[in-house]
């Protein structure tokens, strides 16, 4: 969470162009899905990174593939920089768009096609990531990347942030379950990333593409790999009372061989949140923390993986390590996990949740530094997160609308990033860079390499009118000023 | 001559770099003198014969030595030029692996393994290097050192040059570092092979085993003259390697024997794999959705190949098969004729062929490679003067235009 005021690109459409692209797009979409009034704008003002707010100059919300096709050629005959936008559950500013075009995509939802017998499917890039795997569960399949927002968010901003998830610990994150990606680029040419056909040569441009956060061009539609669903799972909850036992723990399961679907780890403020809350899973609430771990594969052997877990468990001092003995109790237990954020959202009216990755054997003295952090500071940081990944969610509770606070909240997280840089981890494993993280970018990566970022950015948009000023700092862009649409819409912000 | 590519062997050497600065500043050389450089690892490979058209070597082996490795984390930081087999050596002692296990030598390099984003039969469960590796460095054609990723198993900030890099064999950047992600030994690693059915009976054999409970790290089919060259009979075969512990290992085996005979093999099997391919061949892979193997299968997997002693192996879920083809005359070379337009898609890459036969097999095998407007971008984005590695991505049948 960088400053609340950070500059996005400073590009915004003049207001003659602005007219030309709303009629140009009305002609596309009809009147009803192009909104130009603040009040019906206000829905697009932010993502689920609180306190910033940016408003679009107009949101275009097309139903057809065909018609969003037209929409990016229009834009780009209007030299208009825009940006996509799926379901808005983004912690890192991605969709935030100042003064210019938000595309919507929540209305192209359809599932295109599935292909049980070879574990594939085509959608379209609205469709909510839980829709895939309730569509597909009939054939015994799902879809891995499980977003703890998976009831909201769209496989196109999956794609676009490489989300993971609490099972990509053993299944991987987004690219590992995408085939291929038909992209529109900015120019309004259409191409396909990747092959799920067969295994081509050549460069791995879907590679780049997954992750690239809005900036290379849209997903038209993705054709993704479906996960066949395990013989039997078992999940554990194992209570601590001290948080370094836990994470100690987390070390010594891994190293053991053993990979399990999900290691989690809650620290005792969010168990009590949860608790109190409507998704009350029956967490331990004076635990100092929790460890929820599923493991899941053969059924054969899995009871002694689970024995074994549990002992390394006790070994690093767990009270007390329960087993969930029925789909009901675990999915309860998961429960809790997937609307920890949920519940502790609703303590106070802000809740900043930031991401960052250390490596394993350093989470112990990353948290202990975490937590000093926020003492010296004031402010109480919490610890939700994929600990089997070292990925880390620091969040704090707070009221944005006090600046004294906010400027404490702001001081104590840019610290713990640097923390985390430090323990030779970096500033996001899930959530993107997008505007939050931009000014992070600098302590991670020297000139070269943000250029040579830059230039890869500018191989899919030359003209850098997709998602303008996000992930890279400007000043990193060695050529930025030269750009054609920087150069249009210069002075037209103010 | 249009199709002279150069063979390493008879460059002049530009330099052999012991550090990153060093690699960089000769790279600049190159750049200022408009010198082509052919990049070398641990040289056991050269490219399959790729047509490249260098005036000189820049020799990476010297870039070695593990720079980190910290067991607790499963990660490793390695110079592009340590071999293989000295990462293996390194994390076995630490009963952890790398899980890249492409065919050839294990002097081949971390470097080139990640240039050409080779794989072996482990990428059935572990995928290959764009799948495994975190983060790595480069220098450009333009000499500026770059890195990407970092040593952390999960990280999104930015843009992603890991993959970008990985497979593009060299001709984005010469690799300087490497990190990667390791695995923890199993408790049990055991391999089977268990006979295949004919040809005929391939299909539902196949579906059956797809639909099977494993947990395999390895399920390659392997045809009979392959079988033989592994010492594992004469027979075609599924080699399977089952990981896990003593009760989860049982199982597989029990579920795998349901399917046909099953024995017991060695665990050197899987090096032999990796090394059967003679000093003289001619090697391609054809893929398609894994649903479609057995038809793929169907010719190479038939008596009629034993005849040129054509061997055949193709992982099950990746629905990929690879073949060598003994002697560099490419006779007995399967026909790869256009599908009729109605067949499913079909991907043919070939991997290795004499240099002089490759204008003529690649137009045949080889889907266009990095030629389309994106790529000939990235190609500029990164070696704007067209110095590293020239030709090794082209199209193959591009002709003369393609080098210049
Ligand atoms: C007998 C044999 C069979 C093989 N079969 C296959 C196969 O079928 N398919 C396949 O994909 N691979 C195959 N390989 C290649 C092998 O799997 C790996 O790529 C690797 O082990 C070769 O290592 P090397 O260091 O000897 O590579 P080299 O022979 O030195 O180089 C191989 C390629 O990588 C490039 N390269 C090397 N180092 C770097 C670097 N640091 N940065 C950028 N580019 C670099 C080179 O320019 C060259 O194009 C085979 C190798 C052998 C020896
Ligand atoms: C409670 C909560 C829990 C979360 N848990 C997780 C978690 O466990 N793991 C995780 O990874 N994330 C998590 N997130 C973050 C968020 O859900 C993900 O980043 C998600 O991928 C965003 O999807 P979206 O559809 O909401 O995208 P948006 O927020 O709308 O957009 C995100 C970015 O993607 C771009 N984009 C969107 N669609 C496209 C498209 N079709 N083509 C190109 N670019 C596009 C946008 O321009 C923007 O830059 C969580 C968020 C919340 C609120």
């Amino acid at each position: 969470m960088a400053a609340h005021t950070a500059e996005i690109g400073g590009h915004a459409l003049d207001a003659d162009a602005l007219a030309r692209v709303a009629a140009a797009l009305t002609a596309i979409v009809g009147e009803r899905h192009v909104l130009r009034r603040p009040s019906a704008l206000r829905v697009y003002d932010s993502d689920g990174l609180p306190g910033y707010h940016r408003q679009p100059a107009l949101a275009v919300l097309p139903g057809t593939r065909d018609e969003l096709v037209a929409v990016v050629r229009a834009l780009a005959a209007e030299g208009a920089p825009f940006v996509a936008r799926g379901a808005g559950t983004g912690l890192s500013g991605g969709s935030l768009a100042d003064g210019i075009v938000v595309v919507g995509l929540n209305r192209l939802n359809r599932i295109v096609s599935i292909d049980a017998e070879n574990a594939l499917a085509v959608v379209e890039p609205g469709v909510v990531n839980v829709t895939l795997t309730r569509a597909v569960a009939p054939y015994g399949l799902h879809y891995a990347p499980d977003p703890s927002s998976q009831s909201a968010c769209t496989i196109g901003g999956n794609v676009a942030e490489n989300a993971g998830g609490p099972h990509c610990l053993k299944y991987g994150v987004t690219l590992n379950h995408v085939a291929a990606v038909t992209v529109l680029l900015p120019s309004g040419e259409i191409v396909t990333l990747g092959d799920a056909d067969g295994e081509d040569d050549g460069y791995d441009l879907l590679g780049a593409f997954v992750g690239s956060e809005g900036c290379f061009g849209i997903a038209l539609d993705v054709t993704v790999r479906l996960a066949r669903d395990p013989q039997a799972v078992r999940t554990l909850l194992a209570d601590f009372a001290d948080m370094d036992d836990a994470a100690r723990a987390v070390s010594r399961i891994i190293a053991a061989g053993i990979v399990p679907a999900a290691l989690e780890m809650m620290d005792g403020a969010a168990i009590r949140a949860v608790e109190a809350s409507i998704y009350a899973a029956g967490y331990p609430t004076d635990a100092a923390a929790i460890l929820l771990c599923e493991l899941d594969g053969l059924a054969a052997g899995l009871d002694e993986d689970a024995a074994r877990v549990a002992a390394l468990c006790r070994a690093e001092g767990a009270r007390d390590v329960a087993v969930a003995s029925d789909a009901a109790q675990r999915a309860r237990l998961w429960q809790g996990r997937k609307k920890a954020f949920g519940a502790m959202g609703r303590i106070a009216p802000h809740l900043v949740l930031q991401d960052a990755v250390v490596p394993r054997t350093r989470l112990p003295a990353v948290l202990a530094r975490i937590a000093e952090i926020g003492a010296s500071h004031g402010v109480r940081i919490g610890n939700v997160f994929h600990a089997g990944d070292g990925n880390l969610h620091p969040n704090i509770s707070y009221d944005a609308h006090d600046a004294d606070e906010s400027a404490r909240v702001h001081a104590a997280m840019s610290e713990v990033m640097q923390a985390c840089i430090d323990a030779g981890g970096t500033i996001t494993g899930e959530h993107g860079v997008g505007l939050d993280k931009r000014d992070y970018m600098d302590a991670l990566f020297d000139a070269p390499s943000l250029a040579a970022m830059c230039r890869l950015r500018d191989v899919f948009d030359p003209e850098r009118r997709a998602n303008p000023g996000k992930v890279v700092p400007v000043h990193a862009c060695r050529e930025w000023h030269a750009t054609p649409a920087v150069r249009r819409h210069a002075g037209a912000a103010s | 001559m249009t199709t002279a590519a150069t063979a390493p062997e008879t460059l002049p050497l530009f330099g052999a770099p012991r550090d990153e600065p060093e690699t960089a500043a000769l790279v600049r050389e190159a750049a200022s003198r408009g010198t082509r450089l052919r990049l070398v690892g641990g040289g056991t490979w050269a490219g399959g014969g790729r047509p490249v058209r260098a005036d000189a070597t820049l020799r990476l082996s010297a870039l070695h030595g593990i720079v980190d490795y910290v067991p607790g984390d499963l990660t490793l930081t390695a110079r592009a030029g340590t071999p293989l087999s000295e990462i293996a050596r390194v994390t076995a002692a630490e009963r952890q692996l790398l899980a890249l296990d492409p065919f050839g030598d294990a002097a081949g390099t971390i470097g080139a393994t990640v240039a050409t984003a080779s794989v072996g039969p482990l990428a059935h469960a572990f995928g290959g290097p764009r799948d495994n590796v975190l983060g790595l460095a480069f220098v450009t054609g333009t000499g500026d050192v770059v890195r990407a990723g970092g040593r952390v198993v999960k990280n999104v900030a930015g843009f992603d040059l890991v993959r970008l890099l990985t497979g593009a064999w060299g001709t984005l950047g010469a690799l300087t570092e490497v990190s990667v992600r390791l695995r923890a030994l199993p408790e049990v690693d055991a391999t089977v092979a268990v006979a295949l059915p004919s040809v005929r009976e391939l299909d539902a054999w196949l579906a059956r085993l797809r639909a099977a409970s494993l947990a395999a790290w390895a399920l390659e089919l392997v045809n009979a003259p392959l079988a033989t060259q592994l010492d594992a009979g004469d027979r075609a075969l599924l080699l399977a390697r089952l990981a896990g512990n003593a009760s989860a290992v049982d199982a597989q085996r029990a579920t795998l024997a349901t399917l046909g005979d099953l024995r017991e093999l060695p665990p050197d099997v899987w090096a032999r794999l990796r090394g059967c391919e003679p000093a003289d061949a001619i090697v391609a892979r054809i893929s398609a959705r894994p649903s479609r193997l057995a038809a793929l299968c169907a010719e190479l997997f038939a008596p009629a190949a034993r005849a040129f002693g054509l061997m055949a192996h193709a992982s099950v879920t990746r629905g990929v098969v690879r073949f060598v083809l003994p002697g560099a005359d490419g006779f007995g070379m399967p026909r790869a004729s256009a599908p009729a337009t109605d067949a499913p898609p079909v991907r043919r890459v070939l991997e290795r062929a004499p240099a002089a036969l490759w204008p003529m097999l690649a137009a045949d095998w080889s889907a266009p490679r990095a030629t389309d407007a994106l790529s000939r971008r990235v190609r500029a984005a990164f070696d704007p003067h067209g110095l590293l590695n020239p030709g090794a991505m082209d199209a193959p049948d591009a002709g003369p235009a393609a080098s210049s």
